[in-house]
């Protein structure tokens, strides 16, 4: 019986043909760990946010008077409307924090380089992007946390001279965060920028699959030449098929997420829902602590410290443009082993400890 | 080549030149669906607050805005023309009697001031000796003796006690209703208490607050009545009446139970396919 549905559907779409192009013959260089797994994490991540995020759609109501007792609805009175919910909440958290671990792994290997300038590209056009789904998503179920998280960040944009006014009023659809400003942040969170992400994902993962997976410049030293000038996939002498080989690592790694996942639900069920998030937004009562979320602390700790805001926002403006087009700020003739590059990984490292800093800094400040 | 830019430059900065002219639509829209009630809201405080703590009041009405801030009723948005009428939105008209502005009510009136909301407690306190009593000679107490004006806090068991009591009466008769009080107002104070702590859980308990918040009112009332009997006679019904939240209130933390329990199987079911993943890759690495 099985035999005779594979026959029916290798005879009109040549499954066998499909699975040994695209994952037997498709092959995976040694340097490819599990690390080099979270970019997948990263889309399995996305699509469960999506199916979470479409289930939540069913029942929730984009209006100031009805989304909190719509969202109450959800998580109280629709079955298992609790698991969608928290699944989607929790998960939003730990997709940011697996887009983060990419970035970081894909330019400490220094894989940004030339043929993969536009996959760099796409990839930190998508972390704005999410960042930003993420950020919009908060608003929606008008709780206290969100309502006033929303005011803040909201406002952020307000420092940029000329300009900053008008995205900051674009954004709230007026001078405050009210109905219009939901409405808006609906759009975005749930149809405008998952339209522009799913086309980067796309974009992105063509260019992976045209280019091949990168290596390890430590691992597979000869990989650490210069680049020809035509297209030309990358000889790996010692890779290994993608399927099973590396399918099995980043079934592993997707296991793990989801375990990550759970292991949150069950022990720290509030950690990115707290006490407020269960109070409906009052716009006249006004928390006695107002934090962004945790991705968004460094930016905004950094704005707060600087007493200059003009400064401030020019400096995280010039860092954003700086890292979406750092592959062509990083010089052509230099290697791609990192351990050769001590001012990169420095440069690298003082990043990553000064925004843990701020992180940190904002989170107990 | 060129036109392929002009012509959606030429059509972007005509959608956005249009943008003033389109105004009155978007300023319809808003009034219509969006802003209510969050611009009602902001409109409220305005006009009385503004005015009371300009510099054209003496210190004597900042204080009153002050009390207002720190008391109950303004943690539960009852603002000032929910007591004093009046029109907080428009600052020319906010004082004027056509618009339903009462001003500070005379001694005599105080209950009937804050019975238009309180309505149980008035009828309750006007059976009452106290409320006999103030009627019959306008000495006694009425609702602001014990609870203030504007500075006006949650009320407690604390507000029988001998300093205040005594001042008219002995404090024996006060103690004796205290006593008879205890037993429902401790059940009352732990239920909401734990109707709360299930809110801020992310559990839905509407209903039960609105039962609760129902009995909470009729026995407030009836504690009002100072009559002694019956609140003793009462408080059974009362103490049955929680107890049904209590239950529901259980079921609520059984649920919260359901849901970490059917968490914490899938992470031991994900722990376990992450081992055996795992392993798979590291065979395959192998061979």
């Amino acid at each position: 019986m099985w035999g005779k549905i594979i026959h029916w559907i290798e005879v009109r779409i040549g499954l066998e043909e499909l699975v040994n192009k695209h994952l037997r013959e498709f092959h995976t260089p040694k340097g490819a760990t599990f690390w080099s797994t979270f970019g997948f994490v990263v889309l399995i991540a996305f699509i469960v946010q999506v199916i979470t995020g479409i289930m939540l759609l069913l029942y929730y109501i984009p209006h100031p008077e009805y989304a909190f007792k719509s969202v109450q609805t959800i998580t109280n009175e629709i079955p298992y409307g609790w698991l969608f919910r928290s699944i989607h909440n929790v998960g939003g958290n730990i997709l940011m924090a697996a887009i983060i671990i990419h970035l970081v792994h894909v330019f400490l290997r220094v894989s940004y380089k030339k043929p993969r300038e536009i996959t760099w590209v796409t990839g930190v056009l998508m972390f704005f992007l999410v960042q930003f789904t993420l950020i919009s998503g908060h608003l929606l179920p008008w709780h206290q946390t969100g309502f006033w998280q929303t005011t803040v960040t909201s406002s952020v944009p307000a420092f940029i001279p000329v300009i900053g006014e008008g995205i900051s009023s674009y954004l709230r659809g007026g001078e405050f965060v009210t109905g219009v400003t939901l409405s808006r942040y609906f759009s975005f969170h749930v149809v405008i920028l998952p339209v522009f992400i799913v086309a980067l994902i796309f974009l992105h993962v063509l260019l992976i699959r045209r280019q091949g997976l990168s290596t390890s410049a430590i691992v597979e030293p000869d990989t650490d030449t210069a680049p020809s000038d035509e297209f030309r996939r990358e000889v790996h002498l010692e890779s290994q098929p993608c399927f099973p080989n590396f399918a099995t690592k980043r079934l592993f790694i997707v296991m793990s997420y989801c375990t990550v996942l759970f292991f949150i639900m069950t022990f720290f069920p509030n950690l990115f829902l707290p006490a407020e998030a269960n109070i409906q937004a009052d716009p006249m009562a006004t928390p006695e602590l107002i934090r962004p979320a945790w991705y968004f602390l460094a930016p905004y700790q950094l704005l707060k410290i600087i007493p200059n805001d003009i400064l401030g926002i020019s400096l995280i403006t010039i860092f954003c443009v700086v890292l979406l087009f750092w592959p062509f700020f990083d010089p052509t003739d230099t290697g791609r082993n990192i351990h050769k590059r001590p001012l990169l990984l420095s440069l690298a490292l003082i990043v990553l400890v000064l925004w843990a800093i701020l992180t940190i800094w904002g989170m107990y400040s | 080549m060129m036109r392929y830019f002009i012509i959606p430059l030429v059509v972007l900065i005509g959608i956005v030149s249009t943008g003033p002219s389109q105004a009155s639509y978007r300023e319809t829209f808003e009034k219509e669906f969006m802003l209510s009630p969050w611009h009602i809201a902001a409109g409220e405080i305005s006009a009385c607050i503004q005015c009371h703590t300009s510099d054209n009041m003496g210190p004597e009405m900042h204080e009153i805005t002050q009390q207002w801030k720190e008391s109950f009723h303004a943690k539960h948005n009852v603002s000032c023309h929910d007591c004093h009428g009046g029109a907080p939105e428009d600052a020319s008209m906010s004082m004027m009697h056509q618009r339903g502005f009462k001003g500070s009510p005379k001694d005599l009136d105080i209950p009937e001031f804050c019975g238009t909301c309180h309505i149980a407690i008035l009828n309750s306190y006007l059976k009452s000796g106290h409320g006999k009593t103030f009627i019959e000679t306008g000495e006694g107490p009425n609702c602001v003796t014990c609870h203030g004006s504007h500075n006006i806090q949650r009320a407690s068991m604390d507000i029988i006690n001998e300093q205040l009591c005594s001042q008219c009466h002995t404090y024996d008769r006060a103690q004796e209703m205290k006593q008879a009080l205890f037993m429902v107002e401790s059940k009352l104070s732990n239920v909401e208490e734990t109707l709360d702590r299930l809110k801020l859980s992310g559990i839905n308990v509407d209903n039960q607050e609105k039962f609760f918040y129902r009995n909470h009112a009729g026995f407030r009332a009836l504690s009002h009545s100072i009559n002694v009997d019956a609140v003793r006679i009462k408080s059974g019904d009362y103490i049955k009446k929680l107890e049904i939240i209590e239950s529901e209130i259980n079921e609520s933390f059984n649920q919260l139970k359901f849901r970490k329990n059917f968490y914490a199987y899938l992470l031991l079911l994900f722990i376990g396919l992450s081992i055996v993943a795992f392993l798979l890759s590291k065979s395959y690495e192998q061979k």
